[in-house]
């Protein structure tokens, strides 16, 4: 699977889950994906400058009846936990956090970031995701929307470089 | 000039726009004047301005009002950059400088210190900033901005007098279902419709 493939597959499964609000901060893993946000149709797009920001414009985008996603690296996700805690957890808003899991098993940078991923979403007692198989990911992503919806809590997604179509081969390393 | 009066002089003309404001006494201020179920208060110091845009995204017809501070606004200050990117014509952003944070000890801002936030707004690609100086100024430049289609930031100069009005009578949650509610209502939509399976039904 092309990673342009995969961006098609997983923007389709948010706007398949209702998702009308998508709140991006750029990657280099990310890059097709978010090509796919920017073009994609019926899909209000918000570019940032900084990830806590897009907290609160998908929840405000919530509040208004929208359901809102947020894309993001493993350190924007840092960026963001006051506005997660003081916001979305105090007022009870859901929202689907798409991280890109950098540092991950088999990466050669970003080991520290990838080491905290896991821990400080479960320290916020955020529930979480890892995907590695696109294939999974329509039915993944519509899940943790009715998750998001029913716990009225954010969830998080991993988003992996084999789910993204950019995992080179080890034998290249 | 005092942040009371022009909140007063808000109220008369908001009508049935949508007003999210930061923490801290203004949203006290603002709640004893013009008590509203379209009224959120913010608890995220920075996030006020964030909030709105999200708001004025997500309901384009609808105006919405952010009531941000100084000290707010100057901890998002990227903010403003995403808001003159995205430019929403019915989005007010109004900012009380009084060049303290207020509600955290009223240690001085960067404000107090020669940082000019409507500059800072022009800077970041919203062109129709403008400073009120006077009651009457904040007023006219309020009522145009409720009344026109486009993007606006107003700058209010204002002193650190307070105004004792009662608290905010609510926790976070149920101003959150209130504004829910009153969006559902006001808009005519559903936003909480859930499909149970049929075994939960």
């Amino acid at each position: 699977m092309t990673a342009a493939e995969s961006a098609k597959i997983l923007v389709n499964g948010l706007k398949d889950a209702g998702i009308g609000l998508i709140a991006t901060l750029p990657d280099v893993n990310l890059s097709d994906l978010l090509r796919e946000v920017e073009e994609a149709k019926d899909v209000i797009h918000v570019p940032l400058c900084r990830e806590e920001e897009g907290i609160g414009i998908c929840a405000g985008g919530y509040l208004v009846g929208k359901k809102c996603a947020a894309i993001m690296q493993n350190g924007g996700f840092f960026n963001s936990t006051n506005a997660i805690v003081s916001t979305l957890l105090q007022y009870q808003i859901p929202v689907l956090l798409l991280i890109y899991y950098a540092g991950d098993i088999g990466d050669r940078t970003f080991a520290s970031t990838g080491s905290m991923t896991e821990p400080v979403l479960q320290a916020l007692g955020i529930r979480y995701y890892l995907m590695r198989d696109i294939g999974d990911a329509p039915e993944l992503i519509k899940r943790a929307q009715i998750l998001a919806e029913d716990a009225k809590k954010p969830i998080a997604l991993l988003l992996t470089k084999e789910l993204l179509g950019r995992r080179p081969a080890l034998t290249s390393l | 000039m005092k942040r009371y009066d022009c909140l007063k002089a808000l109220a008369a003309d908001v009508k049935d726009a949508l007003v999210v404001s930061s923490a801290g006494a203004m949203t006290l201020e603002w709640n004893s004047l013009h008590p509203n179920d379209g009224n959120l208060r913010v608890r995220t110091l920075g996030l006020c301005s964030s909030i709105a845009l999200g708001m004025a995204l997500g309901l384009p017809h609808r105006k919405v009002v952010a009531l941000d501070g100084d000290g707010s606004l100057l901890m998002n200050l990227c903010s403003l950059p995403t808001i003159a990117r995205m430019r929403p014509t019915n989005l007010v952003h109004i900012v009380f400088d009084n060049e303290v944070y207020e509600a955290s000890g009223s240690k001085k801002t960067a404000t107090g210190a020669g940082t000019d936030l409507v500059g800072v707004a022009r800077a970041a690609g919203i062109k129709n900033a403008q400073w009120a100086i006077t009651v009457d100024e904040f007023a006219k430049a309020a009522a145009a901005a409720l009344r026109g289609n486009e993007l606006c930031f107003i700058g209010a100069k204002v002193s650190t007098e307070r105004t004792a009005v009662p608290p905010f009578p609510i926790d976070e949650v149920e101003n959150k279902y209130r504004f829910m509610r009153h969006i559902e209502r006001s808009e005519k939509i559903e936003i909480f419709k859930t499909n149970l399976p049929a075994s939960y039904i």
